[in-house]
């Protein structure tokens, strides 16, 4: 047996130990050397403190953790016994922006981490700046986050009962134009197609119509031998709703409830990052388990074909852009600006609470729990989406991303399917 | 930048100002003229790094209209707080920024200020930057992974020694002797990884509030013993970027002043550049005339809200905050936090997220009123601020802190 280490580099650092028998991997040892103490912070600031400290875990899913500190603080005044309505614009202008999060994210993942990658691994490089297209994209579509935000990466405007923001009309039409610039670009570069007809896909048998580099991707990761590659638990969980999408539970393509109460978290040996597991069991998260707790035709399809393998993880992700770009357009239309931004005071409600909240960021579910006795903070933890995808498993089973590399041909090869799960280090230790 | 905002831009730091020296006589500037002139020249006659693209050709090649090219060229050099005379050298300086290797680092971060970076500033001059600047390294950026990584960064300290600009993203954790942050097979502590870099650089340019001055690690208690590049790096130019993230603008900035001009640009006692860091958000704010009028946002949501009235009483700190975000904003100049009526939480001074983080008033804040001790921090042009508009802070603070003190005999009654 060989052992082999490689450091890579996602957002900060992993390292990973490949243990090698006969050519192919056969186990894997991920852990993290970077730590911030973000949780030993919040304890003993103002509850509201989470609302400018949390999104600075990550300077890619900010977003998605400002939405789950408000979602933590307003379900902790329920559970004070303190009302909370919001008006169905504060919760379309904050899902609309997580939309755009996610969207951002994917595609310059998909850009600068995939295509490049995969160019490498099957030696069909296009000496294409797969960057600039990416910088495009998400330059365009956080503008349209910010008409609402104010700014991105780093937004703080989502407050306890609603959104700081009161845009007009004019915001609205710009924020549309932007989409819909977005969706020229999807035609022209990434699916090559037309978009509605795109949204129609719902078999493989169609899928060769894709073109443009999304085509090129599926078809390179195909003739490659590589479509069942990274073929993983087959287990996947989703504790967020909105964005048109439910929670629950995938096993074997059977879909059952969640709640969050049974989400346990434990430290793992030479790491700082955490792992995490549902009633003692692991899971997979981020968009492909949405698509299939959620039960996307298209991505239902290739999963009959490929199962959890790198063909339909990857296209998961990029399939999910295209779903959360027509969502957010309908958004935008349904919006009634009379309708009021904000509806709590902005001072602390409540002196002593408990709450949880609970969103779907780009990569998977992120959950903030937040405990507060006499106006402090005396408890907050952060589960982040990547613990749940990285960790080194249970005795029984092995971590997802462990799971998938194991069997790969080589470490380049294991090295992709690793970053087919969009992985972020400094999320995951915080 | 769309062109509004870029004569927006062109007027004000074009304005006298009375905290920051904008115009030093013909003399000094004749002078600084000549001195990029032979800068820029001695730049041209070096070969464009490792076969960098030139400019000119990503120009055409992006269909950029050479007169959009010279707006935004005039823009920053008004930016940049020089005269207009200097747009066709800043053009130049652009042109030959390829001249100048890059390297940048990422320590205890978020990425959040590469990912600013990535949208820099418009219309397409954010990627044609991107596409130019010699980066020699950046992690996210160039998504090489393991040991060629390393080795391209090796390679890159070797070959530009003595003259590449290294770029620092993230705090610097002292805690376990350097422990919480390693890099790199060997696990070299990020002290060490910065201290090793910075010895052969040019300059070394912080950049985003944790670099700076140790930002949200270094947060009460400070797990992790977190600081600024400052407190590490010794006996070399030291440039502060501050703000969470960095505007983009102010990054390219940097470069530029350094491309054109080989020296670091003029700081403050923060050792943040003065041509982004010499006004208050205050000062160029959209809603001062708000302030002014004693028209105010009491709650989030409420019809002041509706009107874009002054969010100082829900805390916004723009009143005591140095940085340009009121006019360059952010996301292309689409917007910034005031424009959504969030108020600024003050994230380029230090000690933001203990001291001004969220929207506590600041009689509830644990900060001075701005007559007292946060100007003397910012340097001479600081304490040249108590003008009448200085005052008016004074007693809305003052009344704000009666106000503060109801409010906490309510809550705790």
């Amino acid at each position: 047996m060989i052992v082999k280490k490689l450091i890579e580099k996602i957002e900060g650092e992993a390292e990973l130990n490949f243990s090698m028998h006969k050519g192919s991997v056969e186990d894997v040892r991920i852990s993290f050397g970077f730590y911030r103490g973000i949780e030993e912070i919040l304890v003993n600031k103002s509850p509201r403190d989470a609302l400018v400290i949390t999104p600075r875990v990550c300077g890619i899913c900010n977003h998605a953790h400002l939405l789950a500190a408000v979602g933590a603080l307003e379900n902790g005044y329920e559970n004070a016994g303190i009302a909370v309505i919001l008006s169905n614009k504060a919760r379309y202008i904050r899902e609309f922006t997580l939309a755009c999060e996610l969207i951002q994210n994917h595609i310059k993942w998909f850009y600068m981490t995939i295509l490049p990658q995969l160019e490498r691994l099957t030696g069909e490089e296009g000496g294409e700046n797969h960057a600039l297209k990416a910088s495009y994209l998400s330059t365009t579509i956080t503008k349209a986050l910010a008409i609402f935000a104010g700014q991105w990466p780093h937004s703080s405007y989502a407050v306890p009962g609603g959104v700081t923001c009161d845009p007009t009309y004019v915001d609205v039409m710009q924020a549309t134009a932007l989409i819909d610039e977005t969706i020229r670009f999807f035609e022209q570069v990434i699916i090559g197609m037309e978009f509605e007809r795109y949204l129609q896909i719902d078999s493989v048998t169609q899928l060769h119509e894709v073109q443009g580099d999304f085509g090129n991707t599926l078809h390179l990761l195909g003739t490659h031998g590589m479509a069942h590659t990274g073929q993983s638990h087959d287990r996947f969980i989703v504790f967020g709703e909105g964005l048109g999408m439910q929670s629950g539970k995938s096993i074997a393509t059977t879909v059952s409830r969640v709640e969050v109460r049974y989400v346990k978290e434990w430290p793992q040996k030479g790491s700082t990052a955490k792992a995490v597991a549902y009633k003692d069991r692991i899971y997979e998260t981020g968009p492909l388990a949405r698509a299939m707790v959620n039960k996307a035709p298209i991505v239902k399809s290739l999963h009959k074909r490929y199962k959890d393998g790198l063909l339909t993880r990857i296209f998961a992700r990029v399939h999910e852009s295209t779903a959360l770009l027509s969502h957010a357009k309908h958004l935008l239309q349904k919006l009634d600006l009379n309708e009021p931004s904000c509806t709590l005071e902005s001072r602390l409600l409540a002196d002593t609470f408990e709450g949880v909240g609970v969103v779907e960021a780009a990569r998977g579910s992120l959950i903030h729990k937040t405990r507060v006795e006499a106006k402090k903070i005396t408890n907050y933890e952060i589960i982040v989406p990547t613990q749940w995808n990285l960790s080194d498993g249970t005795e029984q089973d092995r971590g997802v991303a462990v799971e998938a590399m194991c069997g790969t041909r080589s470490i380049e090869e294991a090295s992709f399917v690793f970053r087919s799960f969009d992985v972020c280090s400094v999320c995951t230790t915080q | 930048m769309g062109t509004d905002k870029q004569e927006a831009v062109k007027s004000l730091f074009t304005a006298q100002s009375a905290k920051v020296d904008t115009n030093r006589g013909d003399t000094y500037y004749e002078k600084l003229y000549d001195q990029c002139r032979a800068r820029l020249d001695a730049l041209k006659k070096l070969a464009p790094i490792n076969n960098r693209r030139d400019f000119r050709t990503v120009i055409e090649e992006e269909g950029l209209e050479r007169r959009d090219f010279l707006k935004w060229a005039s823009a920053t050099t008004a930016m940049l707080m020089l005269p207009a005379s200097f747009t066709p050298l800043v053009a130049e300086a652009a042109m030959v920024m390829n001249r100048v290797p890059v390297v940048w680092i990422e320590l205890q971060d978020c990425a959040g200020n590469s990912e600013a970076l990535l949208r820099s500033d418009g219309p397409k001059i954010d990627e044609i930057i991107l596409d130019i600047i010699s980066l020699e390294f950046h992690e996210t950026l160039m998504a090489p992974s393991g040991h060629q990584a390393e080795k391209q960064l090796e390679e890159a300290i070797e070959h530009f020694k003595g003259k590449y600009l290294l770029f620092v993203e993230g705090s610097i954790p002292r805690g376990l002797n350097g422990a919480f942050g390693t890099i790199g097979a060997k696990a070299e502590t990020f002290i060490d990884h910065l201290t090793r870099l910075s010895k052969d650089a040019a300059a070394v340019v912080a950049v985003g509030s944790c670099a700076t001055f140790g930002g949200i690690p270094a947060a009460a208690p400070n797990p992790t013993d977190a600081v600024g590049v400052m407190d590490v790096v010794k006996g070399k130019p030291i440039i502060n970027i501050p703000a969470c993230p960095a505007n983009p603008s102010n990054m390219v900035g940097v470069l530029l002043h350094y491309v054109l001009t080989g020296q670091v640009p003029e700081l403050d006692s923060l050792l943040r550049p003065k041509f982004a860091f010499g006004y208050r958000i205050h000062d160029n704010c959209e809603r001062r005339a708000h302030f002014d009028a004693g028209e105010y946002v009491e709650e989030w949501g409420d019809e002041g809200a509706k009107n874009n009235f002054c969010l100082y009483k829900v805390g916004c700190k723009g009143p005591m905050t140095f940085n340009n975000c009121s006019i360059i904003r952010y996301n292309e100049g689409v917007n910034w936090p005031v424009g959504v009526g969030r108020g600024c939480i003050g994230c380029s001074e230090p000690d933001f997220w203990d001291k001004y983080a969220y929207e506590r008033p600041m009689a509830n804040a644990n900060i001075k009123a701005p007559t007292g001790g946060v100007e003397k921090t910012v340097d001479e042009f600081g304490l040249g601020l108590l003008t009448a508009a200085g005052v008016g802070i004074a007693i809305h603070a003052a009344a704000s802190a009666v106000a503060g003190k109801k409010e906490s005999e309510r809550e705790e009654a």
